[in-house]
Formats: C-alpha cells, structure tokens, sequence
C-alpha cells in the first residue's frame, strides 16, 4: 500500500460527524424560511387588523373641522416605537403615532392606496399595510420596521443552532468513542497478525469478531490454510530433492576419486566416463525435480489447446535416434489432429515422460508402439513396449515418488511417473497402467476428456 | 579383507567397488536387500557397507534379519538418510557406523578398517606379532623396523593371520576371507603364499596345525 492509508476509525468518525451537521443546518434552514414565512403572515395580518380598527375608528370620530391632531397616540410597550400609524382624512393628515413622519408613509395620502409594500423613511425600512375607508375617504397607513422581524427571526435562529453547537463537540466524543469500539476487533486482528512469525500458519481467532468481520477473518484463515499446505508441500519436495541428489553426487564424488587414485589407463577411462554418465544423470534429476516442483506450486501456465498428434509426432522425431540407438523399434499410430484441452508444454512433457520410459525400460530390439485415438469429443493416448513389463506390486507402487523398478539396469529417479500423473491432474486425464495384450510390455494408457466447446 | 557391498545405484555401486578396491578390499558387490541378506548369513565377510534404500528389502530390514540371525560382522551403513532419527534408527537397528552420503573414499576406507580391527578385539590399528608389524591403512609389513615387500595376496594372508591370532584359520575360510567372486583360487594358492611368507618373515611366524589349518601365535604382550 503506498501513501497514508485514511484510518477507518477517522473516517466513520467524519462521516457521522458530517452527517449530523449537515442535517442540523438543514433542519435549521428549513426552520428560519418557515419561520420568516409564518412570521411575515402572523405581522401582517396584525398590521392589517391595525388598520381596520383605525379606519372603524376614524369613521366613528365626528367632523370636528380641527388640523392634525396625530400627536397624541400613547407609547405603551417597548415595541411600539417600531410600529407607526398615519390617518388622513380627505388627504390631509388626521392622526398619527409619535414616531410615524408627518408625510405619508407611502403615496400621498389623498390616494387610495391599498395592500403591503415595504419603503425607506429616513434610512429604515418598513413594512407598511395602506387601506382606505369606503365612505368617508379615509387613508389609513400602520407601518412596522423591517428590522424588529430580522431580530425574531435571529432569534428563533439562534435558538435552534445553540444546541448544536454545543452537542457537536459532546456528540463527536460520543461517536468516537463508539467508533473505536466498534473496530477493536480489527485492531485486534491487526495486533494478532502484527505479532506472528511468518511460519506460524495456524488460523487466526477474533473472538468477538462482528458479522462483518466474518468473512475476511474467514478468507484470511483460508489463505494461511492453503499457504500451509504449500509450505509442507515445499518443505517435503526439498527434502526429498536434498536426498534424491545425494545419490548422484556420491556416485560422481566416488568415481572421481577412484580416476584419481588409479594409475592404469582404463579403469581411469571407466571412472571418468562414470563421472560424466553421472552428471548427466543429476541435471537430468534437477531438470526433473524443477519440473515437478513448477507442477506442484501450480505456477505452469494456463491450459490452452494443443494438438496431441502433432505433439506426439515431436516427441517420437526427437527420441527416435535414442529407440534405433538400442535398436528398438518405435511407430507412431496417428489419426488426423486429435485436440486436447491442455497446455502443449506440458502435453509434450508428459509424452516424453512415457516414451523416455518405454524406450528405457525396454531392453535392445523391443518394440515401443504409440497409438492415438478420438473417442467421442475426448482423445487417448496408448503407449506400449514389449519389454519386461510390470509385476502387479509394483504397476501398484508406479506414481511413488522416488520408486525405481530393480534390475531395470537404468539410473532413473522414479520422478518421471510422478511428472506424468500430475500433468494428466492438471489437465483432467485419466491414466491407466496395464499388461499390453500386443506386445507383452507396459501398456500405458492416457485419457484426454472432451473439449470444452470455444466460449 | 573381503567385505560386502549392499547398494542398488549403478554409477555409485559401481565407483564404491573400485574404490575399495584400490584401498585393499576384496568387494562383492549386491544390488538389493534380498541378495545382501541371503550373502550375509552364508559368508564370512570382515565387514559390510549397507546402503538402507535397497529394493525387495529395506537395508534396516537386512540389518535386523541378519542380527537375529546371529551374524556379527561389523556393517557401516551408508545412505542418503540424514536426520537424527534416522541415524538414531540406524545405529540402534544393529548399524556400527551411521555414514550419510557422498563420502570420501579415504575416509569410508579407513572407517571399515577400524571397525574390523574393533571386531577382533584389536584397539590399535597396527597389528603386531612376533617382532612383525602390519599397517593396515598403509598396506607395510615391517620387520625389525625394515619394511618387507610383500604382494598383496600376501598382505591380505598375513592380515587375516593376524587378526584372527590364536586361532586356527581352515584352508577353505583363508580362501573365503581373501577372494571376492568371480576371482579364480588355485588349487594349493594358499599354500604358495604361506610358503612365501615364512620365506621373506622367516618360518617360525606361521604355524601349520597339520589336517585343519593355519595359524599365528598371539602376542603376550604389545609392542
């Protein structure tokens, strides 16, 4: 992983912090329009009522032919000086409150304004409701500054954001107390699997692990299970490679020094010669062992499809010379192209493997005889030799790793069953050991399944 | 000194013979358990190298047979076997020399000779009688701190004499300790090299107890 990994634990703690915010301020918001809205009704409708009882009034007053007598409304709650009223009576100003300015709030005064608007007097805004009585030419202004309803609405706001503010610090507490209680399990794991030896494969156990931890706890466990049982395999192949190669190394050590202590020319010659018979044999073996061991990490490559008469065809070219040297005869038995579904490497290896055998195994002037079968969508291989053949023990113990035939006079490892049955595993084949009724020999015979059809 | 070698690799049984050999052994060499089993209880070899990997029979299986059996020749087990519990079941199945491979020639040489000498009772590795001292790792006789020429036949003669000093060897087990198979024993060869011992060691170092065999006095006391 590069970079900073984000904690999981500040993460959650972000989240629900940010969460919870943003619905407060929502909520909020959604308060002051309402508020603002309700409010602004609530004010009107009193301006409007405000008004009605002055125009009622004025109707009521008598023609008393006095001027303005608008002087004396009383100031009776420290809210009134942000209310005013003006009446006029035929445009001419009959009333008005303390505070309310001596020209018309809004029009003339003679005019028949009607409804809401808000205006600037003197620098202020307010919020003014004109109306009009129907007989008597009444013009009737109550007028209410703007900024006494920003300061309840301010206030309402205030009211509701407070608490958050002072929950926030108190719920982030909360939340990250209980987010680091929620991931103490995976910081525990993470102690757990901090704290192992890379050897120490047994499968970890969170207790109080939560459902949701279940699965990784439960792959991870997977994975050390099937690491384990790559590790055992690789600790026994080597082992067993260690001891096959030691074999090999002490024929070559021994025969060398047997060429240097003799003094007579051939049995110096026959020394020498072992020695070099015998490093062939070990890289044969290493050659082998390293195939098998490819095999068994499962790191050879992807099957594919191969054509198994054109692979055996290859094999037989290449180990004819071997065959005609012992003077065997070798034939190739192919029908058209017979497809498999494998890896044509590994195909090839494992053909190899069985002529190589039979061509070894067999003594001089015996028959080794490959026959290629379709069958159904499937293909077959037969391999089979004249030579001593197997007792039932033993066709029962090829397969063993390491299992030598005696007195085959050959210095084989045993690996190459080993390599042609885990080839014929990889790639879902059938291998089949028997007598061969033709020839008398070993009679090998490999089974291919159908092909997949192309997807 | 004619010892058996159990081992079923072709190139390295085939080294290990010739190998020996160079050193003074007379090796007849098997390739499977049965046949070392079947050679050890009916012959007198001076010691045997068992690899325990052996094919038909297992070498430890050979080893416990042959013990039952009663036979007690030295056997130096050489394998590819490595770990302690191996080597612990190796010594403790009757083994008397646990050996892993590949070995130095020299060394599994010299190993084989100790345990023949240990098995006749012998603690040192110069074998003396009568003013007569036989090195076996070096192959001399000296007589009176002059070395004597001997043939190897010869060699091989005397050291059978002298580790089995103070008793008497028949005609028949001297031809059994000194040839391998496949080599080819006159009629009176063991005669002959008698004769020519007493020539160039002088005639009363081998006594001749007529109508059963041969034999060399025991020292009293040890140079």
């Amino acid at each position: 992983m590069t970079g900073r990994a984000a904690s999981l634990q500040a993460r959650l703690l972000l989240l629900v912090l940010g969460v919870v915010t943003a619905v407060w301020l929502a909520a909020a918001a959604r308060t002051w329009f309402d508020v603002r809205h309700e409010l602004g009704e609530l004010l009107d409708g009193h301006l409007a009522q405000a008004a009605a009882l002055l125009v009622v009034q004025q109707a009521q007053v008598p023609e008393d032919g006095d001027g303005d007598r608008g002087v004396d409304a009383p100031t009776l709650h420290r809210y009134a000086p942000k209310v005013a009223f003006q009446v006029f009576h035929e445009g001419r100003l009959a009333l008005r409150s303390a505070n309310a300015p001596a020209t018309p709030m809004v029009g003339t005064g003679r005019g028949h304004e009607s409804g809401f608007s808000t205006v600037q007097i003197d620098g202020t805004a307010w919020r003014v409701f004109a109306t009009f009585g129907a007989e008597r030419d009444v013009q009737v202004h109550v007028g209410e500054q703007e900024s006494s309803r920003a300061a309840i609405l301010r206030a309402v706001l205030r009211n509701t954001l407070l608490p958050l503010a002072v929950a926030l610090p108190l719920l982030a507490w909360a939340a990250w107390w209980a987010v680091k209680r929620g991931v103490a399990p995976l910081r525990r794991l993470g102690t757990l699997l901090a704290a192992r030896q890379p050897r120490a494969l047994e499968p970890v156990r969170v207790d109080d692990a939560p459902a949701e931890m279940q699965p990784l706890v439960e792959a991870l466990n997977g994975l050390l299970e099937r690491t384990a049982v790559l590790m055992e395999a690789e600790r026994r192949f080597t082992a067993d490679a260690a001891h096959e190669l030691r074999t090999p190394l002490a024929a070559i050590r021994t025969q060398a020094q047997v060429a240097l202590a003799e003094t007579a020319d051939a049995p110096r010659r026959h020394a020498l010669q072992s020695v070099l018979a015998g490093c062939d044999r070990a890289a044969r073996l290493v050659d082998q062992l390293l195939t098998l061991s490819r095999l068994e990490a499962g790191t050879a490559s992807a099957p594919g499809r191969a054509d198994l008469a054109a692979v055996a065809r290859s094999v037989v070219a290449d180990l004819a010379p071997q065959a005609l040297a012992k003077g065997q005869t070798i034939e190739l038995e192919a029908a058209a192209p017979c497809p498999v579904q494998a890896d044509a490497t590994l195909l090839a290896v494992l053909v190899r493997n069985l002529v190589d055998n039979a061509i070894r195994y067999s003594p001089p002037a015996a028959a080794v005889k490959l026959i290629l079968a379709s069958m159904g969508a499937g293909a077959s291989l037969q391999v089979a030799d004249s030579g001593p053949g197997l007792a039932e023990p033993e066709l029962q113990r090829l397969g063993e790793r390491f299992f030598r035939v005696l007195g085959s006079g050959e210095a084989g490892s045993g690996l190459g069953w080993s390599i042609v049955r885990r080839i014929a595993a990889v790639q879902g084949a059938q291998v089949a050991v028997a007598r061969s009724a033709a020839l008398g020999g070993l009679e090998v015979t490999v089974e291919w399944p159908p092909l997949v059809e192309a997807r | 000194m004619r010892i058996l070698l159990a081992e079923d690799d072709l190139l390295l049984g085939d080294g290990l013979r010739a190998g020996l050999r160079q050193h003074g052994f007379q090796v007849d060499w098997v390739r499977d358990g049965a046949a070392a089993e079947r050679e050890l209880r009916a012959e007198p070899y001076a010691a045997a190298v068992l690899d325990l990997g052996l094919p038909l029979m297992d070498g430890l299986a050979v080893l416990a047979s042959v013990r039952r059996a009663g036979v007690t020749l030295p056997v130096l087990v050489l394998t590819a076997r490595d770990t302690v519990p191996d080597r612990v079941r190796g010594l403790d199945g009757g083994a008397d020399d646990y050996v892993v491979k590949p070995v130095d020639l020299d060394e599994l040489a010299a190993r084989l000779r100790a345990l023949v000498r240990r098995s006749h009772g012998q603690p040192q590795d110069r074998l003396a009688a009568q003013g007569v001292v036989l090195d076996p790792a070096a192959r001399t006789v000296a007589q009176a701190g002059a070395v004597v020429a001997l043939s190897a036949r010869e060699f091989d003669l005397l050291h059978v004499l002298m580790l089995n000093a103070g008793r008497v060897l028949s005609r028949e087990q001297i031809e059994q300790h000194l040839y391998s198979w496949g080599q080819e024993v006159e009629s009176n060869a063991v005669e002959v090299h008698v004769h020519n011992l007493r020539r160039k060691l002088g005639p009363a170092l081998i006594h001749t107890v007529r109508g059963v065999g041969y034999t060399l006095q025991r020292e009293a006391t040890a140079p």
